[in-house]
């Protein structure tokens, strides 16, 4: 099944903002508000069962952070990309970790690296950094022990 | 200081209490800490505290050129360092639409294969020391050596070589390799069943780990556990065969599946995943055909703004690299997808009600490497 057969089973269902191939893989833009709406079509519909990566992309031009869920189905070997534009002063969205349980510790990873706020998760603690380092993976990090390379 | 979730109820009950196991523990096999709620020898409640190491080498990523990033890959997973550089070379391959010549490939496959066979060694070395048989190790090792010393000869490194290179391979095979590996094959399917007379199927670890600690297989998927793990709850998982890369398609073999998804069943998916590997790197001394080991790369390398991720069936699960280009020598972002991750999250659903030797036989069963699970 290519990329417009996957299109046009969801095109109905969900409002898609924008829809794009990469690399022969879908990738959907939907609203926040979705965002659980989505996941639990795309899991219980069309059996996408395995959430392969849950992760963020700061977009610091467009003053936006776009959170990524990457999904695979272990019955159809279908892959497809979601992503949510989210504000990058005050970035949340509803969890999904009771959805897929992994995405609670990616969820998790993803707080602590980029600030995003993932609503009624059920333990939203730091899960790899120390208490005094706050979001490191924002382009506009700065910290005195890191500096950048010089030039070459 | 964080705080755990774990609570101890009041009333009239025996006395509860925590237990912290690590970091500093020979059973987790790195710097890994878990918090444990005991109720006697039984767990009641297991929260892992991980990052004891993390080095945050996605922020180093974003300030390295795309061929500075490789030897970093290594340090992730050093037990299968080249299943993570393999995993980076493909991605950015793909990125840039580089086609690896076919020797490249199957050379790569070689080093997977040898990567899986050391990896799966140590594991059962320490596993056994894990559950208090201390011959496995000498035996083990005694192959691992000789393993080790292929790959040295391979590429000059022991653990994390580093030979990978965008667009191929740094060295050629040295003169005597294919008759030494052939030696390594000779012998090595007699060491397996060996190995399994002395711990796998010895009646004292057989007693001690089936029924223990069973992973479903809806809670399995739920938490995105990959890799042998994953196989042992009979879901036939594999990569290498549902999405070949570098050349495996090419290759016979069968994806191991155990049946319970108990920790036995994890432990005999790993000894009969080494039996294949034996198997697919017969094959790969017939398809190996003289020819060029590196493609054609640029010599500045600037992929096109876009992403990618790749995935590789590593010893452990899925390895995967996500990368995000802006069109520069840098990447924007790159985000590791480390199978250790999501196969210690599960820790919690299969050791509760367990006794606290068990639960070293469960953790000892996931095949959890550190460095990986931080990064």
């Amino acid at each position: 099944m290519d990329y417009q057969q996957l299109l046009s089973k969801i095109k109905d269902k969900i409002n898609i903002l924008q829809a794009r191939e990469d690399l022969g893989i879908l990738n959907i833009n939907i609203e926040k508000k979705q965002i659980r709406e989505v996941i639990k079509f795309l899991k219980d519909e069309l059996k996408f069962n395995h959430l392969n990566f849950l992760t963020a992309i700061d977009l610091i031009d467009n003053n936006q952070i776009e959170v990524v869920y990457r999904l695979y189905s272990y019955e159809t070997k279908e892959k497809i990309v979601v992503r949510v534009k989210l504000e990058r002063q005050k970035p949340e969205i509803e969890t999904i970790s009771d959805i897929f349980r992994t995405a609670e510790w990616h969820e998790r990873e993803t707080y602590e690296m980029f600030g995003v706020k993932f609503l009624n998760h059920p333990d939203l603690r730091k899960l790899l950094l120390p208490d005094e380092i706050e979001m490191p993976l924002r382009k506009d990090f700065f910290h005195p022990d890191f500096e950048k390379l010089p030039e070459i | 200081m964080n705080k755990f979730p774990i609570e101890i109820e009041k009333g009239l009950t025996t006395d509860e209490y925590i237990l912290n196991m690590g970091p500093q523990h020979p059973s987790t096999h790195g710097v890994l800490r878990v918090v444990l709620k005991m109720d006697g020898e039984v767990v009641k409640d297991a929260i892992p505290d991980v990052g004891y190491i993390h080095t945050g080498l996605e922020k180093m990523f974003e300030n390295r050129k795309y061929e500075q990033i490789i030897p970093y890959t290594d340090r992730t997973d050093y037990l299968s360092a080249v299943n993570n550089n393999l995993a980076y070379c493909l991605a950015v391959e793909k990125l840039l639409g580089i086609e690896v010549p076919e020797r490249a490939k199957i050379m790569r496959v070689i080093l997977c294969e040898l990567n899986r066979i050391m990896s799966h060694l140590l594991w059962y070395s320490a596993y056994g020391l894990d559950m208090g048989a201390l011959t496995p190790i000498i035996y083990a090792f005694r192959e691992r050596e000789e393993v080790i010393d292929l790959v040295e000869s391979m590429t000059g490194g022991r653990l994390t070589h580093n030979a990978l290179r965008i667009g191929g391979f740094k060295y050629d095979l040295p003169k005597d390799f294919i008759y030494k590996l052939k030696n390594f094959i000779s012998h090595f399917n007699d060491r397996i069943d060996e190995y399994e007379a002395l711990l796998i199927n010895n009646v004292i670890f057989v007693n001690r780990t089936k029924d223990i600690g069973v992973l479903k297989k809806e809670i399995a998927i739920s938490y995105g556990v990959t890799g042998p793990s994953l196989r042992g709850s009979d879901i036939s998982y594999d990569l290498r065969k549902i999405e070949p890369y570098s050349g495996y398609e090419k290759f016979e073999f069968d994806v191991c599946t155990g049946k319970n998804g108990d920790t036995l069943d994890r432990c005999k998916v790993r000894m009969n995943e080494m039996r294949q590997s034996i198997r697919i790197l017969e094959q790969a001394i017939d398809h190996l055909k003289d020819g060029d080991i590196m493609a054609k790369v640029p010599k500045v390398i600037k992929p096109a703004p876009g992403e990618i991720y790749c995935a590789v069936e590593g010893p452990r699960g899925e390895t995967g690299v996500y990368i995000v280009s802006d069109g520069s020598e840098k990447p924007y972002r790159i985000k590791l997808r480390s199978p250790s991750f999501s196969n210690l999250s599960v820790l919690k659903e299969i050791v509760v009600g367990y006794k606290i030797a068990d639960l070293v036989a469960i953790m000892g069963s996931l095949d959890l490497v550190i460095p990986e699970i931080d990064r």
